[in-house]
């Protein structure tokens, strides 16, 4: 049952449902939410819808164009490369691959960033100042630079990406982590919590978190879209995912072989990239503007 | 308004010819190494041999040497040297003689001595020369006078003369090489390159260009190009699109499937000529389970040969029934019908007690005249494999590290294969499967047969053709029996032009050379 | 102000030895022999190997032989190529300008056009103007710069013929390196081609700059706007607008100087990706700069040659991080107010 209207203001919404109803106003950001939806279910059954292996080569139907070109057959949706592979099918399990590991990046660069931003962010003195510094010099070096430096001591490989993109991403979550734990902790709100007897767990916890959560949020968005180009970017130039793999950037790479020929080989496994990360980014402009007002 | 009038002018460009090469030669002597590539970059351009082959016909013509004969018990050549032949001059080096028998005395006594003061500044040895026992071969060579020279055998070799024409023979200077060791840097000699061919060697910048200039003092017709650049373009695409802008003017090994492009447009010409070579895949036959013949026979059978002409070659290469491609006059067609037959591959496996088998396939990183691309062919088989319930791991380094590594010999099967370096059929037997050519790393299956030895001898040490033919094709015979080797392809070599490149001579082995050709100059560009 | 400039020199100082502690902790991890990682020197002779043990201190522990790296790279000491036996410093000071040359390019394109159409997105009170700018700068921010560039050389080099899409210059032109910037070298040379080998360069730059200013266009355009919009809110633009002053005159005087520092600080924090993309760029077009130079690295396995190249790029972007920020704050006088801030 309803609580009875006392007065005659409408009730103020929580936090949360302030962020989610700014967000749905914005239909670009609406959109990018169900991309991402529809990703991270491809993502997950993907490899069920698939019609083909991402492997199977079918030497009678070399470099077909996609269905909707008068040579296009319509057993190749988008078509085959070199191979004879079915590129709808490489594509479904390169999601799995591209955007599903820039997931699991993300998430093990947030939790690990998320511990030892907040630890040092709670520090004071000359610890933090030393592991600021060293954080800025872990930033600045690009995480293309990074990677290669993984792959240097690593060699190539899927497995080594996500090392190498890993520890490119982590800095920037423990910076900004760092960052605005450690701005909320000179704030008078929270001197008046310690003041009221709240040990540093529960200042932490139940008075600066809250306030961090949306730096997080960002900060998420931001990173996967940086990893899923990050990934690309590395099977492209044939650092991280090796030759037969569908990974989205190797794909892009082992079409470079026939762009003149067969130019969608290329097209496809490229606009599937900027598809995931356009959504990703019209999701996070959302959110952004969303939470603005809240932030200031 | 000057300054209008030079905007408004056709573009002006230096006279000269630029060749998008596929790739960093690793060294600028080719008697140290056997790949294409730095064949390509050097033997023709920047050095000249004793003897060459003449492209047309096949028959050996004078270079360095004016005439030459051989003993009647066939175990002495003489030669007699051409007169005044300078060589190249360059900043750190000019001459202050002509051409004479103590540079050809250098040449071959840095390979075959082991004392000589220059045999170790070579730090990869000198694998041509070591895969078919030159040294072993050569018992001595001895300077008569100035220009006289005799090269003394330890046995009889009708292919000696055609191995003497290969790209790999090539003539340095003593003078410079005596030079440098006094600044103790003796390997400037394979760095900045002195000979006595058309092009003088300028300048090198690795992963961008080679610079060569017109040697006016060349002993033959000078070059007609001024100014010769090889640019080096690692991807095939790119070297097509940078011919199609006009970048480049010749460019090599097209993948198959780029002709189609090509013939769309007007201004490029294809020049192809069947090859005198072979793409094979290579099983390490020192090597757990891969020593077992059943093993390698199993594999043979899994491979369906078809699906890599079909993909990789877009059929424009002739199906490989032995080590010796339809060119030569040894060949002979040994199709057997039962090439391809997983089943009797299963079973051969089951009978060497084989299973849940995971090789690795080495597969070359760059383009060659006889795989345009490893990488698919490595694919294609990949899968092949996979249906007999074999694993396989793909593996590929950058070209420089893959043949170091490959000669550490602690790979599987590697995908690789041979470029004749002159019509003889002996070269496509003792420089890849030879006892000598394992310990030069040339033997990439390093299988070591003395039997098979002994054969390819006998066959070196008769002068007559039809007889020499019996003996190679037992040899094939004992290679499709052993299974060393798995050869799938005799490939074209293509050569793309623009059309304003004339004299533009493609031969079916042997590195490239930009003697003879030249350029038409147009105005519209 | 000097302490604040102190304190920016000791940030650089202990940020850039961070690096070098990073990259000297990896050469102990490549797959390779410790000395052969550190020189580049493939199988030392003896005399060899006593030099590099002395100058690397390998018999001490790894503090000191820290701080004998630290010498020897300070010192100019990169090792050697192993695929070209050259000195790894030699080769990176011949790449340098390349990159710098195509950097400053893509940047000069960004701004010129950014920065007005950032203007344009701001002032612009048709819905439409400004959703396609941002819907064109949102792309921009999302296309995988590899993609881009192979369809830009695609359209551009191969189908229309337009442009060039690969390397510096046409091979036929020998420029002396004076300067090793191309458009500067091909001025200057005395050859009778000159001007046309300036054109030629001049067109090879086009669609590599093109490529890699996407990313700073965004950025530039994206904060333009967001600062002109927040400048323009304030008062004394209202306040100039009440006196009667021109729109124009309002923008280009008072508001876009204001607008612009905060677009400085947008291009300081993206300097890392860009040094990214601009690897992945000169990778595409075969610019001979110094990301081409260090992925070639790593296919050769050539150790110094990665080291070099990571130690040099980094330290470039440390560099100009701290620059920018300086500047900013030289600009800005209301960030001087934590200079002295206990942060």
């Amino acid at each position: 049952m309803q609580p009875v209207k006392v007065y005659q203001e409408d009730r103020i919404a929580s936090p949360a449902k302030r962020v989610w109803i700014t967000f749905s106003a914005n239909p670009f950001a609406l959109a990018g939410l169900w991309s991402i939806s529809l990703l991270l279910l491809l993502t997950l059954f993907g490899p069920m819808i698939a019609p083909f292996a991402p492997e199977t080569q079918d030497p009678r139907a070399l470099l077909l164009p996609p269905s909707w070109d008068p040579s296009g057959t319509v057993t190749h949706f988008l078509g085959t490369d070199d191979l004879g592979r079915d590129i709808f099918s490489r594509l479904l399990y390169g999601a799995h691959l591209t955007f599903g590991m820039a997931l699991l990046i993300v998430i093990t660069a947030l939790i690990i960033g998320f511990i030892i931003g907040s630890l040092s962010g709670m520090m004071r003195g000359l610890k933090s100042s030393i592991l600021a510094h060293l954080l800025d010099s872990l930033l600045s070096i690009p995480s293309l630079l990074m990677a290669i430096l993984v792959v240097a001591v690593m060699g190539p490989g899927l497995e080594n990406v996500f090392w190498a993109v890993g520890i490119a991403l982590t800095p920037q979550f423990v910076r900004s982590i760092h960052h605005s734990v450690h701005e909320e902790l000179q704030k008078e709100y929270v001197t008046a919590a310690r003041l009221d007897g709240a040990n540093s767990l529960q200042v932490f916890w139940y008075v600066i978190m809250p306030n961090v959560w949306e730096v997080v949020i960002i900060q998420t968005t931001l990173a996967i879209s940086a990893a899923i180009l990050d990934i690309a970017a590395l099977g492209f130039l044939n650092l991280g995912a090796q030759a037969p793999s569908p990974e989205w950037g190797a794909m892009v790479a082992q079409g470079m072989d026939n762009l003149l020929t067969a130019p969608w080989a290329v097209t496809i496994p490229g606009l599937a990239i900027l598809f995931s990360v356009l959504a990703i980014n019209l999701v996070g402009d959302g959110l952004r503007s969303a939470l603005a007002p809240i932030r200031n | 308004m000057s300054g209008l009038l030079v905007a408004c002018s056709p573009q002006q460009l230096p006279s000269g010819l630029v060749y998008c090469s596929e790739g960093n030669p690793e060294s600028f002597n080719p008697q140290l190494v056997t790949s294409g590539t730095t064949i390509d970059a050097t033997s023709h351009q920047i050095y000249s041999r004793l003897i060459d082959y003449d492209t047309q016909s096949g028959k050996l013509v004078p270079a360095l040497a004016t005439s030459w004969a051989m003993s009647d018990d066939g175990l002495s050549y003489r030669f007699t040297l051409r007169e005044n032949v300078q060589f190249q001059h360059s900043s750190r080096f000019i001459p202050s003689r002509y051409f004479n028998a103590d540079d050809v005395l250098f040449s071959f006594n840095r390979i075959i001595d082991a004392q000589h003061p220059y045999h170790f500044v070579s730090r990869t040895g000198y694998p041509f020369f070591q895969s078919i026992g030159f040294s072993e071969q050569v018992k001595k060579i001895e300077k008569i006078n100035e220009h006289e020279v005799v090269l003394y055998l330890n046995r009889k070799d009708a292919s000696f003369l055609s191995n003497l024409a290969t790209d790999f023979a090539i003539i340095l200077s003593d003078e410079y090489a005596q030079q440098q060791l006094a600044l103790g840097q003796p390997e400037n000699v394979d760095h900045f390159a002195i000979g006595t061919g058309p092009f003088t060697l300028v300048q090198y910048a690795k992963n961008e260009y080679i610079r060569y200039r017109r040697n006016p003092d060349y002993w033959g017709e000078p070059a007609n190009v001024e100014m010769l650049v090889f640019d080096i373009t690692l991807k095939s695409t790119t070297r097509l699109a940078k011919l199609i802008t006009g970048d480049c003017s010749v460019s090599a090994l097209p993948k198959a499937g780029e002709l189609a492009v090509i013939k769309q447009h007007e201004e490029l010409n294809i020049e192809s000529q069947p090859g005198l070579n072979v793409a094979f895949w290579a099983f390490n036959t020192q090597k757990p389970p891969l020593n077992d013949v059943r093993v390698r026979r199993a594999l043979a059978y899994a491979v369906d040969k078809q699906d890599i002409l079909r993909a990789v070659y877009q059929n424009t290469a002739i199906e490989a029934t032995g080590v010796l491609p339809p060119a030569s006059w040894a060949y002979e067609n040994n199709k057997r019908i039962d090439d391809y037959n997983p089943q009797k591959a299963r079973d051969l496996l089951k009978e060497a007690g084989v299973a849940n088998l995971s090789i690795d396939i080495w597969a070359m990183p760059v383009a060659r005249a006889y795989n345009p691309n490893t990488m698919k062919t490595a694919e294609l088989i990949q899968s092949d494999l996979a249906n007999i319930g074999v694993k396989v791991n793909i593996i590929s380094y950058d070209w420089s590290v893959f043949t170091q590594r490959l000669s550490r010999d602690e790979y599987d099967s590697v995908l690789i294969g041979w470029n004749a370096d002159n019509s003889d059929p002996d070269n496509f037997f003792t420089p890849i499967l030879s006892c000598s050519a394992m310990q030069s790393n040339n033997n990439r299956s390093r299988w070591c047969n003395p039997e098979f030895d002994a054969l390819l001898d006998s066959a070196r040490e008769i002068a007559d053709q039809a007889e020499r033919k019996v003996i190679y094709q037992q040899a094939e015979a004992f290679l499709a029996d052993q299974v060393p080797l798995l050869s799938f392809a005799h490939a074209k070599r293509v050569i793309l032009t623009r059309h304003d490149i004339s004299n533009m001579q493609v031969t079916p082995f042997g590195g490239i050379s930009f003697a003879r050709t030249s350029q038409v100059h147009s105005e519209a560009n | 102000m000097f302490a604040y400039l102190l304190r920016r020199l000791n940030l650089f100082l202990a940020t850039s030895l961070v690096m070098i502690g990073v990259l000297f902790y990896a050469t102990g991890l490549f797959p390779v022999e410790r000395t052969y990682a550190l020189t580049g020197i493939h199988a030392p002779t003896t005399s060899q190997l006593i030099q590099i043990e002395q100058d690397y201190k390998l018999d001490k522990h790894s503090g000191w032989q820290f701080i004998a790296y630290l010498q020897q790279r300070l010192s100019g000491n990169l090792g050697i190529s192993v695929t070209s036996h050259q000195q790894v410093a030699e080769e990176l000071r011949s790449v340098l300008p390349a990159s710098f040359e195509l950097a400053t390019m893509a940047a000069i394109i960004a701004i010129c056009l950014g920065v007005p159409i950032g203007v344009l997105a701001s002032q612009s009170q048709h819905k439409l103007t400004q959703n396609t700018i941002m819907a064109i700068t949102l792309t921009g921010y999302s296309v995988p710069v590899f993609w881009l560039g192979l369809y830009l050389s695609l359209w551009f080099g191969v189908d229309l013929g337009w442009l060039p899409i690969s390397g510096q210059i046409n091979l036929l032109y020998e420029i002396k390196p004076i300067t090793g910037f191309m458009l500067v070298d091909t001025l200057l040379s005395k050859s009778e081609y000159g001007m046309s080998a300036f054109k030629d360069a001049l067109l090879h730059i086009i669609l590599p700059a093109m490529t890699l200013a996407v990313l700073p266009f965004t950025v530039v355009v994206r904060s333009t706007r967001s600062a002109m919009m927040n400048v323009m809110d304030q008062t004394y633009i209202r306040a100039a607008e009440a006196r009667g002053m021109h729109t124009s005159t309002i923008i280009l005087r008072h508001a876009l100087p204001n607008a612009l520092i905060p677009v400085l600080k947008h291009l300081g924090l993206m300097l890392g990706s860009f040094a990214s993309y601009a690897i992945v760029v000169e990778m595409i077009f075969s610019w001979p700069g110094v990301g081409s130079w260090l992925v070639s690295g790593i296919y050769q396995r050539d150790y110094t040659v990665i080291q070099g190249g990571i130690l040099a790029v980094a330290l470039l972007i440390i560099f100009l991080s701290i620059l920018i920020e300086v500047l900013h704050t030289v600009f800005n006088p209301l960030s001087r107010k934590d200079l002295y801030a206990t942060r």
